[in-house]
């Protein structure tokens, strides 16, 4: 069995910390299962910022008018010879490689279309995503292309995220869209948050000034992403030595590491600013339970590189008594739930 | 002689889930999860939201759908056209 993973990455560092748990946790599993991989890299719009060297054995592409963007690579990945094309975001790492090689176990069903890794509400989409190229290929392309539905009804359009026009096509023919069983250990840790508050910053942060710091305190997505950075910042500080999510536009008067550090995301103090502003006290409840979530997976990644949550040294930016006053809702909350 | 725009957004601002008419020129607002309806869009980021009429002359356009007007200029990241199918980088209506 060939099994083709595919990722699209935007940020070099980003990339160097996730294919360094893929070869690490992923590649060795999958061979020992006697499948043979095809890493495909897709450099999305900075591909001058990816050093070969440190993606050993992967292919490296960038935008072209083969694929234009992420969602084109989707569907170049898809006509690339192989059995089963792997999509994984580049914010979710396998901690568990040898679970997601059993999971190839599936496709002796020849009903089963696709084995999703992350539990979603919805039908499933390209996050982390075991596919079976031979049925995707059957659809009508763009396949993992994303698009809205009923725009008559705006600002009430139906929105389909990539790949999800594609599980409902399949479920429609028959097909198995199969979602992995939970398991008690720790199999992914999902920082899929990240890259959208890096985007976000690159391209409005810089007119928007100090407005974005609003901005964090108004979007919860945004938050989530810019805590997941600090994690993922630490994380790397301690492998690789270097700052994390820099600011790609230039700092002439930055020192070289400090000052440069999650620029391009959202920094410590701005993060612990833009919190503090939450008057909201259900939508920092969730925000608590979101960075929880977070640190949970941290630890576990943490792990793998064998390092402990202790030695990443992760400031703190929440708001002590504010916390402990949410998770002690949360949890009463549970116990009335259960009782 | 054209009518003076009798709303300008400029830089530093932001607007989330407004609509915008006629007589408006963007000049380097950001605006996320906005209607623009018939306006001047010279500057400035539409990150998500609805492009129902007006001229994008600049600026860049991120995820949202363009139900209609006229593209003349700018950066198309990527966004959604009138039928609801996905538009990738570059390609704009």
């Amino acid at each position: 069995m060939k099994v083709v993973l595919a990722a699209a990455h935007r940020y070099p560092d980003l990339a160097r910390l996730w294919f360094r748990s893929v070869a690490r946790d992923l590649l060795p599993a999958f061979r020992s299962a006697g499948a043979d991989v095809e890493i495909l890299l897709f450099r999305d719009t900075t591909p001058e910022g990816f050093e070969p060297r440190t993606f050993p054995g992967a292919t490296l592409l960038a935008p072209s008018f083969e694929a234009l963007d992420a969602v084109e690579f989707y569907e170049a990945a898809l006509e690339r010879q192989g059995d089963v094309l792997f999509l994984l975001d580049p914010g979710v790492f396998v901690l568990d490689g040898e679970w997601v090689a059993s999971l190839l176990g599936y496709f002796e069903d020849p009903t089963v279309a696709a084995v999703s890794l992350l539990p979603r509400t919805g039908p499933p989409d390209v996050l982390a995503l075991l596919a079976r190229r031979a049925v995707y290929r059957t659809l009508n392309a763009p396949v993992f292309a994303p698009s809205f539905e009923a725009l008559e009804r705006w600002p009430h359009a139906i929105y389909r995220r990539p790949g999800e026009r594609a599980a409902m096509a399949l479920r429609a023919r028959g097909k198995k869209i199969v979602d992995a069983p939970p398991a008690p250990a720790p199999r992914l840790a999902d920082f899929s948050a990240a890259t959208a508050i890096r985007i976000a910053r690159e391209t409005y942060g810089g007119v928007l000034g100090p407005r974005f710091e609003t901005l964090l305190a108004e979007k919860p997505d945004l938050a989530a992403g810019a805590y997941e950075n600090l994690l993922l910042g630490a994380l790397f500080r301690a492998v690789f030595g270097t700052p994390y999510a820099a600011a790609s536009g230039p700092t002439p008067f930055a020192a070289p590491d400090e000052d440069t550090h999650l620029s391009g995301s959202a920094t410590a103090e701005e993060l612990r600013a833009a919190l503090a502003a939450i008057r909201d006290q259900r939508a920092f409840r969730h925000l608590v339970a979101s960075f929880e979530r977070s640190n949970r997976a941290l630890t576990w990644l943490a792990a793998r590189e064998g390092l402990t949550r202790g030695a990443l040294r992760v400031p703190l930016v929440l708001p002590r008594a504010r916390t402990l006053e949410a998770r002690v809702r949360a949890a009463a909350r549970r116990f009335v739930g259960k009782s | 002689m054209a009518d003076a725009p009798v709303l300008v957004l400029g830089e530093g601002e932001l607007h989330q889930n407004e609509t915008f008419g006629r007589g408006t020129v963007n000049r380097g607002a950001v605006l996320l999860d906005c209607t623009w309806d018939g306006g001047v869009f010279e500057s400035g980021v539409m990150a998500g939201g609805l492009f129902r009429s007006g001229t994008f002359l600049g600026g860049v356009f991120w995820g949202g759908v363009w139900l209609g007007g006229t593209w003349t200029g700018g950066a198309w990241e990527r966004g959604f056209g009138p039928d609801g199918k996905y538009h990738p980088r570059t390609v704009h209506p």
